[in-house]
């Protein structure tokens, strides 16, 4: 069995599994209608893109780490509690390619949740506006589709990162316990901790103001909400603030940090090389 | 095996999507829109047709916002400057992303002899950042001086040789133009206390006539009344003892007084036209009783094509509302005092033309009911009159206005009409302290005026209480109670304040103009519905951190100042329904509600079409009026 077609299997494993499972299909649903609710609040208002774009922020910001560890906190943990991760270890499969299958194939599902669902919420958002009175001459004022496309691309990229953050909670705990615990304790630092620290820091002085950009990029929330206000809403505002509102090369090298250590630590903690 | 396609799937899809990252989001460069298409602000119905007959030209800036979707057209940088100091405006437009300006270089643009602006050739519009304008030059249009913009130095310097002031570069036109008078309380009351100085002395003097010696006595000295007035030197009184007088039009050509004895003198038309017409200044008539007038309202549907072709705008709607029977008709009698009148008509009351200063005091005029029987109580056209402490009764307009700048009607009441106060082409008016009942609008302002002042009156039971129009007026101290709907708001740059919006059907309706109005410390409460908007843009509620008083809100003022720290949306489903919906108060103290409120609130320029007051009052601001109003309601609907 070529290394590609064992990772395959093992994403192939982990969709099904996650497809099979009526909680995953109901916490999608949720989802989807919380994100589309809010879209539609915006539904019949001229000007979309842009104000639909701040309105799902925060929502998503908080949503899709709790969608990704809802996804994935069970897969690794899961498999060793049921003692199927001893049976995996039987065949050739080595702890990255393990690793990157279940990655794969959950984020996958992800995927497909969120994306389907920010498309879903565009596409209603830009319905029902009443069209502007095509008698007066109109202008977009920047309000175009790809800032929300943009804003889709991101999410991508942040789901990505809060899996394989979910992931490692997975791998890296012993009991389920263990895992809901340590899987809302991630949630609450992401969503609220981080983002608390560098207040703190920086109202104590500790961080001077000069260096906001670089601290708030190191929690992935804020390094996804900076990449959304600096490269997908700023562009599109007629008036620029007059300073960047983040540092989009901070945001994406933290991203890739928190992905590329976060699956390191995943692979390390999946099982023993040697055993 | 989905294991494979999934994933492939999954990376096509976030490469295309990845292509947005390439592709440039911002404006492409903007073109002028065609005029005509833009939503304008700035001069009068009344200018823009006298610029028209007399095929001047008007300056016209116009601009792109960063938060507003429609191009927003100026007639003067004078106007589009006031727009930009106005409170609020920021707020609801955001920045200007691109502005134009008209370009008079190469336009043959000349002064007439009365200094008004003209151009014989099309005067495009240019980007405003690389023009020249002339200030304070003798360039003018018929409302003011004006800026002269050119898209060059040269053309600006040859213009100023010509015709005087300064050339400045856009960029400093902002602080060499001095601002209209901003919107406030202040400047409005000043205005306000000004208007009401001018008809105090106004009714003072006119008042005098009334005190003239008695030089004839009609049926003693004179055989007739038109005797008596031929009889009669100027600047005297005829008196006229109780009785019937039947005339077939009189004609007071000097100025005498006419005084009778009260209703008991009765001067009584032939049922043919006008019955008394006054012809010279400083005429009074006081305490008789006139019937007896014609029945045609207007004579324009009896004139040919021809000579209404003939007519310009302006004379047009004087040989409408002007020209047709009344008791009494004023013409170049401007001084004039008519007090103490009763007056029966089928067709209209009183006609006022180029009678400026006269008075209309303490008359009480039953005008046949029905739009198609009687026509007006009074028409003021051209000149301001004072018309107070009079009874309006049937027809169609109380009071009705043309080009009668700075008219003051004030304390009298109006019932069963059309409309109480009718006001077309007049500006700096003041209505105040007048009571209204039962009619299709109480007070309505039409074709753009500007400066008018429409204050403490009260309006019930009609379907609009008070419709707005034009822009820089004041709309103040009004209760509009019990009616269909208590303000149509269809003014611009207006301050609506202070008033006592309660038991109407829709408390306030917001037309679909621009968001330029200014709406704040209104009492808006019980209500079936607080307030509609038409299309466009949210509009928002509050000036300067102070909102309306919509009873209780489901927030706290944590900081004491009077106002929620929670905005009121009176169109939003949930909103709508606080204070007659169980159940509408727990559901909007939601967490959900907040997270949109708090992301509606961001970007307001681009939001959906609505109100918002972001600062509801926490209390009445007029506790005693509001509760007043609701009592005397209360035992109405207790009474019928």
């Amino acid at each position: 069995m070529q290394r590609r077609d064992r990772v395959f299997a093992i994403i192939e494993r982990e969709l099904w599994t996650l497809l099979r499972n009526r909680v995953v299909i109901a916490v999608g649903i949720g989802f989807f209608g919380v994100i589309v609710g809010l879209s539609g609040v915006s539904m019949g208002s001229p000007g979309g893109y842009v104000s639909l774009t701040y309105d799902l922020l925060l929502p998503v910001e908080v949503l899709i780490p709790t969608l990704a560890f809802a996804y994935v906190y069970r897969s690794i943990r899961g498999d060793d509690e049921r003692g199927e991760l001893d049976v995996i270890r039987t065949y050739d499969v080595s702890r990255l390619e393990y690793v990157t299958g279940v990655l794969i194939g959950r984020t996958a599902v992800l995927l497909v949740v969120v994306l389907t669902t920010l498309g879903v919420a565009g596409v209603v958002a830009s319905q029902g506006a009443t069209p502007p009175v095509e008698f007066f001459a109109t202008h977009q004022a920047g309000d175009t589709p790809v800032v929300y496309i943009r804003f889709m691309v991101f999410a991508a990229i942040y789901t990505l990162v809060a899996s394989s953050i979910a992931l490692t909670v997975s791998a890296a705990t012993r009991t389920n316990r263990e895992a809901i615990a340590a899987g809302v304790g991630m949630l609450l630092t992401l969503a609220i901790g981080l983002d608390l620290a560098v207040v703190t820091l920086v109202s104590t002085n500790i961080i001077d103001a000069g260096s906001i950009a670089i601290f708030t990029g190191l929690s992935p929330a804020s390094a996804f909400r900076g990449l959304v206000l600096e490269m997908a809403i700023q562009p599109a505002l007629a008036i620029n603030p007059s300073v960047a509102t983040a540092s989009p090369l901070a945001s994406a090298i933290s991203l890739l940090s928190w992905f590329g250590i976060s699956t390191g630590i995943t692979v390390v903690a999946a099982w023993p090389e040697t055993r | 095996m989905l294991g494979r396609s999934l994933p492939v799937v999954l990376v096509v899809v976030l490469v295309l999507l990845s292509y947005s990252l390439v592709v440039p989001v911002g404006n492409d460069t903007v073109k002028p829109a065609q005029s005509g298409n833009t939503f304008d602000l700035g001069l009068t119905d009344e200018t823009i047709r006298e610029v028209e007959q007399r095929d001047l030209s008007i300056p016209r800036v116009q601009v792109y916002y960063s938060s507003y979707e429609y191009v927003v057209g100026f007639n003067t940088i004078e106007s589009f400057l006031a727009e930009q100091d106005r409170a609020g405006h920021q707020r609801q437009f955001g920045q200007p992303v691109e502005i134009f300006v008209s370009d008079y270089a190469g336009t043959n643009v000349s002064l007439t002899e009365d200094g008004y602006l003209t151009a014989s050739r099309h005067v495009g519009l240019v980007d405003a950042e690389d023009t020249f304008v002339v200030v304070d030059s003798h360039a003018r249009l018929p409302n003011g001086p004006v800026a002269v913009p050119f898209a060059n130095r040269d053309a600006a310097d040859k213009f100023a040789n010509e015709y005087g002031g300064d050339v400045v570069p856009w960029v400093d036109v902002a602080e060499t133009i001095s601002p209209e008078q901003s919107l406030t309380r202040d400047n409005f009351q000043a205005a306000m206390d000004n208007r009401s100085a001018w008809a105090d002395a106004t009714v003072a003097t006119a008042r005098n006539l009334t005190d003239r010696p008695t030089s004839v006595v009609v049926g003693e000295d004179a055989p007739s009344l038109a005797a008596a007035i031929d009889a009669a030197p100027p600047n005297t009184t005829v008196r006229v003892p109780p009785g019937t007088y039947r005339t077939d039009g009189l004609t007071v050509n000097k100025s005498l007084t006419i005084l009778g004895a009260g209703s008991a003198t009765r001067i009584r038309g032939d049922g043919n036209g006008t019955v008394v017409h006054v012809t010279a200044p400083r005429v009074g008539l006081a305490n008789l009783s006139i019937d007896g007038v014609g029945d045609i309202g207007s004579r324009r549907s009896m004139l040919n094509a021809s000579r209404l072709e003939q007519a310009g705008w302006s004379e047009n709607i004087e040989l409408a509302y002007g020209r047709g029977d009344a008791a009494v008709r004023l013409i170049n009698a401007s001084a004039s005092v008519l007090t103490g009148l009763h007056v029966n008509t089928p067709s209209s009351g009183i006609i006022s033309l180029n009678s400026s200063n006269s008075v209309v005091h303490d008359v009480e005029l039953h005008v046949t009911e029905g739009d198609d029987e009687g026509f007006m109580g009074v028409v003021a056209m051209y000149g301001p009159l004072v018309v107070e402490a009079s009874q309006f009764a049937g027809g169609r307009d109380g009071v009705y206005t043309h080009r009668a700048d700075g008219i003051v009607v004030r304390n009298n009441t109006f019932q069963n009409s059309r409309f109480g106060v009718h006001e077309m082409y007049t500006s700096r008016s003041l209505v105040r302290n007048n009571t209204v009942r039962d009619t299709r609008t109480g007070i309505i302002i039409m074709t753009r005026p500007t400066g008018n002042l429409v204050v403490g009156n009260d309006v019930r039971a009609s379907q609009v209480g008070l419709s707005t129009a034009g822009s820089s007026s004041y709309y103040a101290g009004n209760v509009l109670s019990g009616n269909i709907r208590g303000i149509d708001i269809l003014s611009f740059q207006s301050l609506v304040e202070r008033n006592t919006i309660t038991d109407n059907t829709v408390g306030i309706r917001s037309g679909p103009g621009l968001p330029t109005n200014l709406v704040t410390a209104n009492d808006i409460v019980g209500n079936e519905q607080a307030a509609t908007a038409g299309l466009g843009p949210l509009r928002v509620w509050t000036v300067d951190g102070e909102g309306n008083y919509w009873g209780p809100m489901p927030g706290v003022d944590g900081d004491a100042d009077g106002y929620y720290e929670r905005s009121f949306r009176p169109n939003s489903p949930i909103d709508e329904h606080l204070h007659d919906a169980p159940g509408a108060w727990t559901l909007a103290q939601s967490s959900t509600i907040a997270l949109v409120r708090s992301v509606q609130n961001t970007v307001p320029g681009l939001r959906s079409a609505g109100i918002v007051d972001t600062a509801p009052r926490v209390t009445p601001v007029q506790p005693e009026t509001l509760a007043a109003t609701q009592a005397s309601n209360n035992s109405t609907e207790v009474a019928t």
